[in-house]
């Protein structure tokens, strides 16, 4: 239990650590003496004031209930309400809230306090939780007190194979600080159990995968571009294909949030990278109930699946960004979903034309899914700074790559119909004497990404859905949450 | 139990909190039940007739005893019992020390894919619920009288004798617990 505050009188709150309270410790043994009730609660040393019987506060709860921001803070109560405040050392308003004149002889006049404990980074939300409302609905789930938090995330199966980070109370509210939108607010269906979500789950999920406040916004966008019909999150999570959402992000809150589009950025190490696509992973799983071996009935899966991230490059200003090539503005913030496998390496190290790159791009372009379906999977290329500065070099653009690389991955029907040169996959036999492309002209996604040294890019092949071009596609989502 | 840290459900709360147990055999023929002793005095008595009235309804079975009821099982018992059984019965748990550890043991055989029931005093009906509660299985028990460690031998095989086809109907879909059971 608190400790009793009285009806009326005064509460002053303080610690030793702030130099502005050991100065008014004479001004605290001066308005004892004045025969005013007087509660000190204490922040950190419980015996502090010493001649004038503290109350411990250590654990802080009065000060977050009385919502102090800095100590010390001199608050006048009458009838149990609050009728004035002051904080750090004012003597005018020292007398004016405690009426008695000439407080503090030999002090300046006034000195600054410092910031109250109950407001250092992480803590408030933590008192939240334990002594606040915190609005929150998800089910409560009490472990035992020798219970293993982080066993008991994966005994719920909760997680992807890899541990996650317990949501507790105090973590969900810091990562509901990230968006404006409301906890309650509706997102949308979550397959495959098509299940609702509420921004306050997103924030359990994200909290789970590791995400820090600042990146709900992507994480929001995220999700909301992956339940757009157009995405068919469904069937890309209950495929027997490798595929998953690969989510590349624009604009620049990649910056601020410290994503990585440079070195080793489709790998490891980055936790914007890491987190932001694990969170969008976990929620399938926990929210839409999208579980390997249950409805999730990947052949062979990929890596790709526990998250693909990846922030594109924009600080060359030759190259247009991915986000705006699909209609996002210059200076906007956006996510790119893609649905896609885990990345075939080009190497090409001798090409110094931007004719014979695209030759030698087209040739392993044409291998995703298989080198004789066409017009079967779309694609992301990965292009990397060296092998950009060849086209940019030479005057090609975004566009003008994009053209000339489809040109170079037009082909004779006779060479890719079912059974030509003795193999039986292939395009319908009745396209012999078509020039079929390998992919429809919006069906190649080109992300400027990578080392500035290398001259090694990446194709992602895409996803077999993708061969009806007209219902499942990549979907681009301003970020604005 | 005390309880100690809370989380919040990150799932769409469509199912129970607890995770399904793994279901009971469609059939006892053929497979071996382990009895597991969880070492409690006492328990012995219990589990004999058990063995007993199992082989009278020719349920083949394997008898383990723990080296404590205050512990979980020593791992190479666990991974024992896991390659040469289908399902576990553990008993007789009448602590709270016996209820946590032999839940803990009843999950872990859970998850290595046996169907498995906990025997327990009905004094420890509220613990087991908050231990498999807290370890988010859904895992299956029957009770027995409280006390034992007061009763005499006959009286324990007695417990046996009334418990027996629920015991075996919480392992095996194909039993049918008596009526009289039943109302127990």
């Amino acid at each position: 239990m608190p400790h009793p505050v009285p009806e009326n009188g005064l509460v002053v709150f303080a610690k030793r650590a702030c130099e502005t309270c050991a100065m008014v410790e004479s001004v605290l043994g001066e308005l004892a003496r004045s025969g005013q009730a007087l509660t000190i609660f204490t922040q950190d040393d419980p015996g502090f004031p010493a001649s004038l019987r503290p109350v411990d506060d250590t654990t802080l709860e009065q000060s977050f209930r009385f919502d102090v921001e800095a100590v010390p803070t001199v608050i006048r109560l009458e009838d149990g309400r609050e009728t004035a405040r002051t904080f750090g050392w004012n003597r005018t308003e020292w007398e004016s809230i405690t009426g008695i004149t000439g407080l503090g002889e030999g002090l300046p006049a006034m000195r600054p306090g410092c910031g109250s404990k109950s407001r250092e980074p992480g803590v408030h939300e933590q008192l939240f939780a334990r002594y606040g409302d915190t609005g929150l609905t998800s089910r409560r789930i009490t472990l035992d007190a020798w219970d293993d938090e982080m066993e008991a995330c994966f005994e719920r199966g909760w997680t992807d194979g890899l541990p996650v980070v317990p949501p507790t109370d105090a973590r969900i509210l810091r990562m509901l600080e990230g968006t404006r939108l409301r906890p309650d607010e509706f997102i949308g269906e979550v397959p495959p159990n098509l299940s609702p979500i509420t921004v306050e789950k997103v924030a359990v999920n994200a909290v789970m995968a590791g995400c820090r406040p600042d990146y709900m916004p992507v994480v929001l966008a995220a999700l909301e571009a992956a339940l757009q019909p157009e995405f068919t999150m469904h069937g890309l999570l209950c495929t027997t294909c490798f595929s998953g959402p690969i989510i590349v992000v624009n604009g620049p809150i990649a910056r601020r949030i410290g994503m990585n589009s440079g070195i080793n950025c489709l790998g490891q190490g980055n936790r914007a990278n890491a987190t932001i696509g694990r969170a969008l992973q976990l929620i399938v799983r926990n929210i839409g109930g999208g579980r390997p071996g249950e409805l999730d009935r990947a052949v062979l899966g990929g890596p790709g699946k526990y998250t693909f991230c990846f922030a594109e490059d924009e600080s060359d200003p030759t190259w247009q960004p991915l986000a705006q090539a699909r209609g996002i503005a210059p200076g906007r913030d956006a996510v790119t979903l893609f649905q896609g496998d885990g990345i075939q390496g080009f190497v090409d190290q001798r090409s110094r034309t931007p004719q014979e790159l695209t030759r030698s791009l087209a040739m392993s372009l044409l291998a995703v899914a298989h080198p004789k379906l066409c017009e079967f999977t779309n694609a992301m290329l990965v292009l990397a700074p060296e092998h950009y500065a060849i086209f940019r070099d030479a005057g090609w653009d975004r566009a003008r790559i994009e053209r000339e690389l489809h040109a170079a991955m037009v082909r004779p029907g006779k060479d890719v119909i079912q059974g030509a040169h003795g193999v039986g996959e292939g395009v319908a036999a009745s396209r012999r004497d078509e020039m079929i492309a390998k992919f429809w002209p919006e069906g190649l996604l080109i992300v400027h990404a990578g080392g500035q040294a290398g001259l090694f890019s990446a194709i992602c092949a895409g996803w077999t859905g993708g061969r009806f071009r007209h219902e499942s596609k990549p979907v681009t989502r301003e970020i604005t949450a | 139990m005390t309880p100690g840290l809370e989380l919040r459900d990150p799932t769409a709360e469509s199912a129970s909190a607890l995770r399904p147990r793994t279901p009971p055999l469609a059939t006892l023929d053929g497979a071996t039940v382990a009895l597991m002793d969880i070492g409690k005095m006492r328990g012995d008595e219990f589990i004999d007739r058990i063995e007993q009235l199992c082989r009278e309804r020719g349920v083949a079975t394997r008898r383990y005893k723990k080296p404590t009821n205050t512990r979980v099982a020593p791992r190479d018992m666990i991974a024992d019992i896991a390659s040469t059984c289908s399902a576990v019965v553990i008993a007789l748990s009448d602590c709270g020390s016996c209820t946590s550890c032999s839940t803990h043991d009843l999950n872990d055989f859970d998850k290595r894919g046996l169907a498995g029931v906990s025997v327990l005093t009905e004094e420890f009906r509220h613990a087991f619920e908050q231990q498999k509660a807290a370890i988010g299985l859904d895992a299956a028990a029957i009770y027995v009288p409280h006390p034992m460690q007061n009763k005499t031998t006959d009286e324990l095989h007695a417990f046996a004798e009334q418990s027996i086809d629920r015991i075996l109907a919480a392992i095996c879909s194909a039993v049918e617990p008596s009526p009289l059971e039943r109302a127990a």
